[in-house]
């Protein structure tokens, strides 16, 4: 008895979740990539985005990083998400990152697609947002105390090359 | 001298180089310490604002290192005058002399010897002055750029009071070092 009613819990609990699934959904996203990498080492990237549905609810988010790795999403208010992760500054390359969003469902799969061995790019996403980061400033091409090498050195020169003068 | 009077050189000359021993007088002594100081305390400026060394805690090592550096580097400017100086004196010789001659042209009352004397005073004096202005900058040039040099790149890993030690020592040592050399 406590069988059965665990089990239509759990059918009961699926097809609710399959019912009021999210369906056509519509994406609207920013992003925020560190400008100034002058201090840090590390480049921070925050995507955030709202999702309207025609039908139905957005169950929990789950997003995969370029590098393949997959976090939850943070809801950060109604029908806004927010996915945010940092790379080293040397490594992060300028340029644009695709972020695959799965829902509950989407997740699983990919879940059994990992653990089968099979590429998780074979699961289709929920939808997918990208973030553009434009590169970060690194401080100036020549440092301060290059220029002020090679001044010294010139004066110095100069000094020298005055000097042999005098004395030949 | 006797010997080196027969071999061309006049009594005016002899008495000339007599001018140009080691000793300097106390105006130059002066400004050369003063120089020094103020060369060798410049670094502080910087290992304080860039390298972050406290000022405070570290008053004792920058006032050892200073005073250590300034007196190397006073005595480096004290020796390449001596070395300087006699070369410019040989250089600036003619051009002293033309200039005074046209000067003291008018006044016939004056002697030949008395010309000549004026004539040698005024190539010492020039040939010090010029001695003494190069050799500072000569000097601080070379130190500065052995400073940044050092500081900068070759002791980069090292902590800054190392550092500091090391490259201020590095810079007034060598050029004490390569000022007693005759070149």
């Amino acid at each position: 008895m406590v069988k059965f009613l665990m089990l239509s819990v759990v059918l009961v609990a699926v097809f609710a979740n399959s019912a009021f699934a999210c369906s056509n959904p519509e994406v609207t996203s920013k992003y925020f990539t560190t400008q100034d990498a002058t201090i840090v080492s590390h480049i921070g990237f925050i995507s955030e985005f709202s999702v309207k549905c025609s039908s139905g609810q957005v169950s929990s988010l789950y997003a995969q990083l370029e590098d393949g790795s997959i976090i939850p999403v943070a809801i950060v208010g109604p029908q806004t998400y927010q996915v945010s992760w940092t790379e080293e500054s040397k490594l992060a390359y300028s340029g644009q990152r695709n972020i695959r969003i799965f829902d509950e469902d989407g997740y699983t799969a990919v879940r059994k697609a990992l653990r089968n061995n099979e590429p998780a790019s074979s699961v289709p996403e929920f939808f997918s947002v990208s973030v553009n980061h434009s590169g970060a400033y690194n401080g100036p091409w020549v440092k301060s105390e290059f220029i002020a090498v090679v001044v010294s050195i010139i004066v110095s020169q100069f000094a020298l090359t005055t000097k042999s003068k005098i004395v030949s | 001298m006797a010997k080196q009077s027969s071999k061309g050189f006049t009594k005016e000359e002899e008495l000339l180089l007599q001018d140009f021993s080691r000793n300097v007088s106390t105006k130059s002594s002066a400004l050369f310490y003063g120089n020094a100081f103020i060369v060798s305390a410049i670094p502080i400026w910087l290992f304080w604002r860039i390298h972050m060394m406290d000022i405070y805690s570290s008053l004792i090592l920058f006032l050892a290192v200073t005073a250590a550096s300034t007196y190397l580097l006073a005595m480096a400017y004290r020796n390449t005058k001596f070395t300087l100086k006699h070369k410019i004196a040989i250089k600036r010789e003619d051009a002293v002399t033309r200039d005074l001659l046209k000067k003291l042209s008018d006044d016939k009352k004056m002697s030949k010897k008395e010309k000549d004397e004026r004539i040698l005073w005024q190539k010492n004096e020039v040939a010090d002055f010029e001695a003494t202005t190069y050799s500072i900058f000569y000097n601080n040039a070379l130190f500065l750029t052995i400073v940044i040099l050092v500081s900068f790149y070759f002791l980069r890993s090292l902590s800054p009071a190392v550092n500091y030690t090391l490259s201020i020592g590095i810079g007034s040592g060598l050029l004490a070092l390569l000022s007693t050399g005759s070149q």
